[in-house]
C-alpha cells in the first residue's frame, strides 16, 4: 500500500520527504500542485522557470530545514530570468547560515494567483489511527486555531461537514465583496489526501499549507506540502 | 451479543457475605432482595444463613449450582478470580461481572491478562474488572455495591448510562433517583479487559426498551478503539440519539511536533471531530447530557430550527433569545395576519412579535392562545415556554394547556423556576406527561438544540 516515494524515503532513514518528493506524492493521488521543477543550479533554475513559466517561485529543498519561511527560504513572485538566478543566490545565502544545513536543490514553482489560503493537515494517533485536519491557513493558524478533524478515510460528507464547521467558512462564501471560492474543490484535496495518509501509515504529521482556493470553477492548489515519517 | 449481560434470568454472587458492610453483602442485599431472576449466593464459608426474612442457600461453587447461570457477579480477592471465570466457563456462564480490584489499575498487569486468557479460552465475556457493573431498573439486576439508602436506584425508564467511571455513574443514579427520572440502563466497565463501551451501546441500541444513550468517557484505551466508536454510533444514531460527555479536555503534555497541523491536534480537539463525524451529540457537562437526553427522549424529532418563544417574563424572553440564537436556533417573526390576530385576543399590552410576551399579567387561557395559533403553523418547528408561575393570574391547570400543544407534533421545552408548592406541581404534571422542564433559558435552549442536531443526524447527510 505504501507509495514509492514514501518507501524509498524510508529505505534511506529521511524522516521527512523532501519538497518535490512531497508534491510528487500529492500529484500521484490526484491533488492538484502547481507545476514545478527541481534546479542544480541557477542555469537549470532560469530553464526550469521557462518551463512551468512566469511568474514563479523559488524553495530551498534542503532535509535539515523543516519550517522553510522562517528563515526565509522562499522567494516569491520572481518574473524573470535575471530575478531568477538573484533568488537562486539569495537561497544558497539563507542555507549557509543555518547550521548544518546542506542545499540539495532549489524548487521552481509556477505561482498560483491569490486565493483564500488554506490549511489541511494530518496526525497519526495510536487510539484514533490518522486524524485529518482542516482551517484557514496563513500565519494566524496556530493562534486562532480554527479547526475542524476528522478520522480517515473521509467521506464526502465528512469533508463537507468539516469545512461549513470552521468560523472561516465565510471566507470561502463570498466575504465582504469576496468572489467565492471553489469549496467542491477543496472537498476534492481532502478526500483524495485522506486516503493518501490512510494509505501510507507510515505518515506521523502532515501539512498542506497553503491550499489555495480560487474562485468557484477554478480549483484549488496545494502550493507547499511537508510529510513527516515515522523512521523505524 | 452481550443480552444475558445486561438483562440476565440467573446470577450467582461469587464472594456473597452475610457480614453487614462487606460489598458482598450489599450486591447479595440488592440481588436477593429485588431481582426478578434466580439467585445463587457463592461462598465455601457457608451453608445456609437467614437474611431478609428467608433461608439462604450458599453454594461452595459455581459449579455446584444445580441450575443454569447466565452471569456471576465475583467480589472476591483478584488472585481468586481466574480459576472462578474458568468454574463458571465451564457451567457455559455466558459472562461475568468482575467487581473486584487489585487489577491492571493497582499494577497488576499480568493477573488481568490472566483473567482475560481464561475467559477467552471458555468463551466468557468480562465486564470489568474494577467496575461497579450493571443496574438494569426493569429486573433489578443490580451490582452496585453502594448501598441503595446512599446511592438511590432510579425508576425505569428510556435512558441509560454506559460511564467509564464507577463513582460518577453512581452519582448520576442518585441523582436520577431524586429526580424521578427513568434510568432504566447503567453500565460501567471498569478496566475494560474484555467488554469495552462500543458493545455495551450496541447491547443497548438493541433494546427497544431504550430511547437515548448517554455516555460518559473519559479517555479510549486501545488502538482503533475510535474507529470502532465511529463504525458503531454510525449505525445507531439514525436510529437512537447518542448523547456523549467527554470529561478531561486539557492540552496533551506537550509533544514535540514538526506540524502546524500536529500542533494544533490536541486530544480533545480529535474526540470533538469523531463525536461530530459519528453523529453523537456532545454535551459539556452530565448535566447538559440529562438536559438533553431528557428532551430527546419525550419530544419528537422537529423539521427545523425555528423556535417560537411564549413567556410572561420580558426578562427571561430575551434570554431565551439570546440562547437559542447563540446555538444557530431562528427565533423568526410572527406573521403579520396571526400577529393582528394575537393582538385582539392577549392583553392591550402583551407583545405579539416572537417571543410572544404574555405579560406577568397574563392567565392560562392567554398561554393556549399563543400555543394554538402559531405552533400547529408552517412557521415554527418548536416552542420555548416561560412560564413564571409566581404571577397571580396562572393556575396549574396552565400544564394541562402546554401538554394539550404536544398535539401538534412539535418539540415544546418550559422553562419554570421557584420554589412554591405549586411551581413543584406544576412541574411535575409537565414531566409526567412528557414535556422537559428547565429551570432556565438557556438550559432548555440547548435541550432544543440537541433535538435540532439530532433531526440533522436522522434526516442523514445531505
Amino acid at each position: 500500500m505504501t507509495h514509492p516515494i514514501v518507501a524509498k524515503a524510508l529505505a534511506e532513514g529521511r524522516g521527512k520527504l523532501r519538497e518535490d518528493e512531497a508534491l510528487a506524492l500529492l500529484r500521484a493521488y490526484g491533488i492538484p500542485v502547481p507545476d514545478y521543477a527541481v534546479a542544480r543550479d541557477e542555469e537549470e533554475a532560469v530553464k526550469a522557470a521557462e518551463q512551468v513559466g512566469y511568474p514563479v517561485a523559488a524553495k530551498i529543498i534542503s532535509p535539515q530545514i523543516v519550517h522553510k519561511t522562517d528563515v526565509g527560504g522562499v522567494v516569491l513572485g520572481i518574473g524573470d530570468p535575471q530575478s531568477v538566478r538573484e533568488a537562486c543566490r539569495r537561497l544558497r545565502e539563507v542555507v549557509r547560515r543555518v547550521p548544518y544545513a546542506e542545499l540539495e536543490g532549489v524548487l521552481i514553482q509556477r505561482m498560483v494567483p491569490k486565493g483564500v489560503e488554506l490549511i489541511v493537515g494530518a496526525v497519526y494517533d495510536e487510539i484514533f489511527g490518522h486524524v485529518v485536519l482542516f482551517g484557514l491557513g496563513g500565519i494566524y493558524t496556530e493562534l486562532y486555531r480554527d479547526v475542524s478533524m476528522r478520522l480517515a478515510p473521509l467521506e464526502p460528507e465528512d469533508a463537507w461537514d468539516m469545512i461549513r464547521e470552521v468560523k472561516a467558512y465565510r471566507l470561502l462564501t463570498g466575504y465582504r465583496g469576496m468572489p467565492p471560492r471553489d469549496v467542491a474543490a477543496v472537498v476534492d484535496v481532502l478526500i483524495k489526501f485522506s486516503r493518501l495518509v490512510q494509505e501510507n501509515p507510515e505518515i506521523r504529521e502532515a501539512d498542506l499549507n497553503p491550499v489555495i482556493a480560487l474562485e468557484e470553477g477554478k480549483g484549488a492548489y496545494v502550493v507547499d506540502a511537508r510529510f513527516i515519517l515515522a523512521v523505524a | 451479543m452481550l443480552t444475558k449481560l445486561i438483562d440476565p434470568q440467573s446470577v450467582a454472587v461469587v464472594g456473597a457475605s452475610p457480614k453487614q458492610g462487606s460489598v458482598g453483602y450489599v450486591i447479595l442485599e440488592n440481588l436477593a432482595t429485588r431481582f426478578k431472576g434466580s439467585v445463587y449466593p457463592v461462598n465455601p464459608k457457608y451453608d445456609e444463613v437467614e437474611l431478609w426474612g428467608r433461608r439462604l442457600k450458599f453454594y461452595k461453587s459455581v459449579a455446584e449450582i444445580p441450575d443454569p447461570v447466565d452471569v456471576v457477579v465475583i467480589a472476591t480477592p483478584a488472585p481468586t478470580v481466574p480459576k472462578i471465570i474458568e468454574e463458571a466457563g465451564r457451567r457455559g456462564v455466558a459472562a461475568a461481572v468482575i467487581i473486584s480490584s487489585g487489577f491492571a489499575e493497582a499494577g497488576n498487569t499480568e493477573l488481568e491478562n490472566w483473567v482475560k486468557a481464561v475467559a477467552k479460552q471458555y468463551g466468557v465475556r468480562i465486564l470489568g474488572p474494577n467496575c461497579i457493573g450493571i443496574y438494569n431498573a426493569y429486573t433489578n439486576f443490580d451490582t452496585v455495591f453502594l448501598p441503595a439508602e446512599r446511592a438511590g436506584r432510579p425508576p425505569p425508564g428510556p435512558l441509560a448510562l454506559i460511564s467509564q467511571s464507577g463513582a460518577v455513574a453512581a452519582a448520576i443514579m442518585d441523582w436520577a433517583a431524586r429526580r424521578r427520572i427513568g434510568l432504566g440502563f447503567m453500565a460501567n466497565y471498569g478496566n475494560k479487559a474484555d467488554v469495552t463501551e462500543v458493545e455495551l451501546m450496541e447491547a443497548l441500541a438493541a433494546d427497544d426498551r431504550v430511547k437515548v444513550i448517554t455516555v460518559y468517557v473519559e479517555g479510549f484505551k486501545y488502538p482503533g478503539e475510535a474507529k470502532r466508536f465511529l463504525d458503531a454510533v454510525r449505525k445507531i444514531a439514525p436510529k437512537k440519539p447518542v448523547v456523549v460527555y467527554k470529561a478531561g479536555r486539557g492540552k496533551a503534555a506537550q509533544r514535540a511536533v514538526k506540524s502546524h497541523t500536529a500542533a494544533m491536534a490536541g486530544t480533545y480537539e480529535m474526540y470533538h471531530g469523531l463525536f461530530k463525524q459519528a453523529g453523537a451529540i456532545e454535551a459539556s457537562s452530565v448535566r447538559e447530557m440529562f438536559d438533553m437526553a431528557k428532551a430527546l427522549a419525550t419530544q419528537p424529532t422537529p423539521r427545523g430550527g425555528r423556535v417560537l418563544v411564549v413567556t410572561d417574563s420580558g426578562g427571561m424572553g430575551i434570554q431565551a433569545v439570546d440562547a437559542l440564537e447563540a446555538l444557530g436556533l431562528e427565533v423568526p417573526e410572527v406573521p403579520e395576519s396571526i400577529a393582528r390576530e394575537l393582538k385582539r385576543e392577549l392583553l392591550p399590552f402583551a407583545a405579539v412579535s416572537n417571543p410572544i410576551d404574555v405579560t406577568g399579567s397574563a392567565t392560562d387561557e392567554h398561554y393556549k392562545i399563543a400555543l394554538d395559533a402559531l405552533l400547529p403553523t408552517a412557521f415554527f418547528d418548536m416552542a420555548l415556554v416561560v412560564t413564571l408561575m409566581q404571577v397571580p393570574g396562572l393556575t396549574k391547570n396552565l400544564a394541562e394547556y402546554i401538554i394539550d400543544a404536544r398535539r401538534y407534533g412539535k418539540p415544546i421545552a418550559v422553562v419554570n423556576f421557584g420554589g412554591s408548592e405549586l411551581v413543584q406541581k406544576f412541574e411535575e404534571a409537565l414531566e409526567d406527561s412528557g414535556v422537559p422542564v428547565y429551570p432556565t433559558p438557556d438550559r432548555a435552549a440547548k435541550a432544543l438544540w440537541a433535538l435540532y442536531k439530532y433531526s440533522e443526524v436522522k434526516r442523514g447527510r445531505p
